[in-house]
């Protein structure tokens, strides 16, 4: 069966942009002083991952809860959408592949992909996912992620990525390499690629 | 069936039995057929960073399918993971984690403190814990000998965690280093699981020993101690409940 891994945010869906547009209240269940409130979302915002030195903290725990909700609000890409049913038509096995926390965003997830009718077979994640690609025998894999972006044709994982500003250039990611990675503007365009 | 796999089914009883998440070097999509044979569902799977492990989370699983993932278990073939019940429970967990970033997997003077200090807190409230190595740390467990609603298990977890952090604090010892969770915990259900006893490391294949009150035990004398701990250590409900009065009674 043909098989393809797409991943979800900034990919499938706007999940930075709904991460900056979104407005976030400190109600009751942040236990936050407000200017602390804002000081950790004004981080999240920009992308700060670590909390310091710990693993676990009030930062990590702050952003987690900030990344559920945009999980839930952002917006698919309709011809995103369009193209996984198309492929859902022609048989194919989609793999939802993304590095959220499934242990807590597994149910929400779930749930956004029904409202926005998107067919899968299988949800994963997966903090390296040319190896995991690699490891269950699937050729293609749609993700915006420039490590991949760049290491996939090594291991014959053809990576398609949305282009935007900040994309690699086809130079960058082994243009001449038939499992090169190509960047895309509109989903339709990876049909031609992937059904040759 | 193998008498290890009486025990774990004995100690944990009141998990929930029809879903898991299993730990395995097992991948591809006809282990996945194969692993979902006789009607279990995949929640969700996960490529994990150590090496090619993976995990998982599998819903409606049939009783003798579980019974061949116990099996599979204890002949350290995969690692059975078990959620909580989401109302009421007989066992209960503290799960303490080195909380540092880098070069979690070390052993932090902490970490032996925090587990003395929990020993010997929980032991002041009559109940004498099981305490099994996990990757990062200790899984700290108590039997109860019936089942207690889940927010009174929090409650009671909650203050035994309080005054073990105070009194490691006090010792002059940095308690952020360790990470405390309690389960079951209401606000998460269904979401962590804990792995069985008699499960291997996932990263260094090292057995999930038992840390007896006099120090490490090895692998056979952990089976032998689990077994006198399940036969003679479970904890009346009654004395968890006036334990637990008696922390409420501090709290008013």
């Amino acid at each position: 069966m043909r098989t393809i891994a797409i991943d979800l945010d900034d990919t499938l869906n706007d999940f930075t942009e709904t991460l900056r547009r979104l407005e976030f209240v400190r109600d009751g269940t942040f236990a936050l002083a407000e200017p602390v409130f804002q000081d950790y979302l004004a981080r999240v915002r920009l992308g700060e991952v670590a909390g310091g030195n710990l693993l676990s903290t009030e930062y990590t725990y702050f952003r987690q809860r900030i990344h559920q909700v945009c999980y839930q609000k952002a917006l698919a890409r309709p011809d995103g959408v369009a193209f996984l049913q198309g492929l859902r038509k022609d048989g194919w096995r989609i793999v939802i592949c993304t590095q959220r926390d499934l242990r807590r965003a597994q149910s929400c997830t779930r749930q956004w992909l029904a409202e926005n009718g998107i067919p899968f077979d299988h949800l994963f994640m997966a903090g390296n996912k040319i190896v995991f690609c690699k490891c269950w025998g699937i050729e293609f894999l749609v993700d915006n992620d420039e490590f991949n972006i760049i290491h996939g044709s090594r291991y014959g994982v053809t990576v398609f990525y949305p282009r935007t500003a900040a994309s690699p250039t086809p130079a960058e990611g082994h243009s001449d390499d038939p499992c090169g990675p190509r960047p895309f503007h509109n989903f339709e365009e990876i049909l031609p690629w992937i059904q040759g | 069936m193998d008498p290890r796999v009486t025990l774990l089914k004995e100690f944990y009883r009141g998990l929930p039995r029809d879903h898991a998440k299993l730990e395995t070097n097992g991948h591809g999509f006809g282990f996945l057929d194969a692993l979902l044979a006789g009607g279990a569902e995949l929640e969700y799977g996960e490529l994990t960073l150590s090496g090619l492990l993976h995990k998982y989370k599998l819903a409606h699983i049939p009783e003798s399918r579980m019974d061949a993932f116990l099996h599979s278990h204890v002949e350290k073939d995969c690692n059975v993971c078990l959620y909580f019940d989401g109302s009421a429970n007989q066992t209960f967990c503290f799960n303490l984690d080195n909380n540092n970033r880098e070069n979690n997997r070390e052993m932090l003077p902490e970490m032996e403190t925090a587990v003395r200090l929990l020993r010997k807190n929980l032991g002041r409230h009559g109940c004498e814990p099981l305490v099994v190595a996990s990757g990062r740390g200790y899984h700290v467990w108590g039997r109860l000998d019936g089942p207690v609603p889940n927010g009174r298990l929090y409650k009671f977890m909650l203050h035994a965690a309080v005054a073990t952090v105070a009194e490691i604090h006090a010792q002059g010892q940095d308690h952020h280093r360790i990470k405390f969770n309690f389960y079951p915990d209401p606000r998460v259900q269904d979401v962590v699981s804990l792995r069985l006893f008699g499960s291997l490391h996932a990263r260094n294949r090292v057995f999930s020993h038992i840390l007896g009150p006099e120090g490490p035990l090895d692998e056979s004398a952990s089976w032998e101690y689990f077994a006198t701990h399940l036969r003679t250590r479970a904890y009346p409900v009654a004395s968890f409940d006036a334990a637990l009065a008696g922390i409420s009674t501090l709290d008013t």
